[in-house]
């Protein structure tokens, strides 16, 4: 007997071609495609999603075709000083804190019972203690120098002891 | 197909082959046409501009042939179907640096067989064949349709038997000649296509071929001289 020849094995495997996928099963390939994507799609964070979104965008401009040296060179100076005017913003965060700051202390001196213009003879500490129990917490004591005014004031600028 | 192929009366092999279907008749015309690449680079274009639907239509286009393709070199249809979706989620990614120096049939087809080599690397011989039905349009077939009309359960036993034989037969064959195999017997691919998708020389393809064939010969030579196992 004659082994198959060239032909007749091509003959025999063509009929593979009848071998078909399950009916519907190309119909439904696309929706499947289209999920998985989505399902792909999630998985990935949020910074890749965006980076390949600034691809596509870049790609769809064709940004190679356009980049030359004078381009590069303005971008160059544009990122240089973004990146300068982001150094210099810090110092005026600092201003800011320190202004925060200033309500108390200005708080402290329009206190009248507190004031050295008034005489001591005359000063009225009243019937309300010289200290309020929850006026330290307003005057955040950890962060201003404690306030020994009173007690460290000379006796020579007491208008009381004057002839 | 013509059942009346797998007889358990002896036969030759002539007669057996004479009796299927002619080489130029092909059973599937509408998956082994050649698309125009015209069609396919305004679609490409389309794709590369953000319009998701223009890679819609090339995956309903291609996905037949693709996975007429993967299917014959795996053996297995949820592989088949598995890889089929990592190929055309390969294509969509990697669509925006196609530069149509081939043609995207050749370039998607590239994508198939060498993601299907990759697999069947990793998979080895671990494998169970889970082959597709034959397809129903072969009841419309004349001879079919004649042969059938006399049928016994032996012959359609018969039939899947052919079909198993000739799937057991080409996975003993090594991948590259089972690619080479496949594209030229099963898809009708010249030997000029064949080189481009794989990256070869086409005397490599038609060394691959000659190679291919003589181990199919010996192979179905059991099955010639031993029809029902």
């Amino acid at each position: 007997m004659n082994q198959p020849n060239e032909d007749e094995i091509g003959k025999l495997l063509r009929l593979k071609r009848y071998e078909q996928p399950p009916p519907g099963y190309l119909d439904s390939f696309l929706h499947e495609f289209h999920r998985r994507q989505r399902d792909e799609l999630l998985k990935q964070p949020l910074w890749r999603i965006c980076l390949q979104r600034a691809q596509d965008f870049m790609f769809r401009l064709n940004v190679p075709a356009l980049t030359s040296y004078p381009a590069a060179a303005t971008a160059l100076l544009i990122c240089a000083a973004i990146i300068s005017m982001k150094i210099y913003q810090g110092p005026a965060q600092q201003n800011v804190a320190v202004q925060n700051q200033t309500p108390v202390v200005s708080t402290m001196i329009q206190d009248p019972a507190w004031s050295l213009s008034a005489p001591v003879a005359t000063r009225d500490l009243g019937p309300q203690p010289l200290r309020h129990t929850n006026y330290s917490s307003h005057t955040h004591r950890a962060a201003t120098p404690p306030r020994y005014v009173l007690d460290s004031t000379p006796v020579s600028y007491e208008a009381a002891f004057r002839f | 197909m013509n059942p009346a192929i797998a007889l358990p009366s002896p036969r030759p092999f002539a007669d057996f082959l004479s009796s299927a279907r002619p080489s130029h008749a092909k059973a599937k015309p509408d998956a082994m046409e050649q698309p125009r690449p015209d069609e396919d680079k305004e679609l490409v274009s389309r794709t590369q501009s953000g319009d998701v639907r223009a890679f819609d239509e090339l995956v309903v286009k291609y996905t037949p042939r693709l996975y007429g393709l993967v299917y014959n070199m795996t053996s297995n249809h949820e592989d088949t179907n598995d890889l089929l979706q990592d190929v055309f989620a390969k294509a969509y990614k990697s669509i925006s640096g196609f530069r149509g120096k081939s043609s995207f049939y050749t370039w998607i087809h590239s994508i198939a067989v060498n993601m299907t080599l990759n697999f069947l690397k990793k998979r080895g011989r671990r494998f169970h064949l889970s082959l597709d039905d034959m397809d129903a349009s072969i009841k419309n077939d004349k001879e079919f349709l004649e042969l059938t009309a006399s049928s016994s359960p032996v012959r359609e036993a018969d039939l899947s038997e052919l079909q198993r034989r000739l799937n057991e037969a080409m996975m003993k064959l090594s991948d590259e000649h089972r690619a080479v195999v496949t594209m030229f017997h099963i898809q009708g691919m010249p030997h000029a296509e064949i080189s481009k998708i794989l990256r070869v020389s086409e005397g490599t393809v038609r060394s691959r071929l000659f190679y291919a064939n003589r181990q199919l010969q010996n192979y179905l030579e059991e099955f010639r001289k031993n029809p029902v196992s």
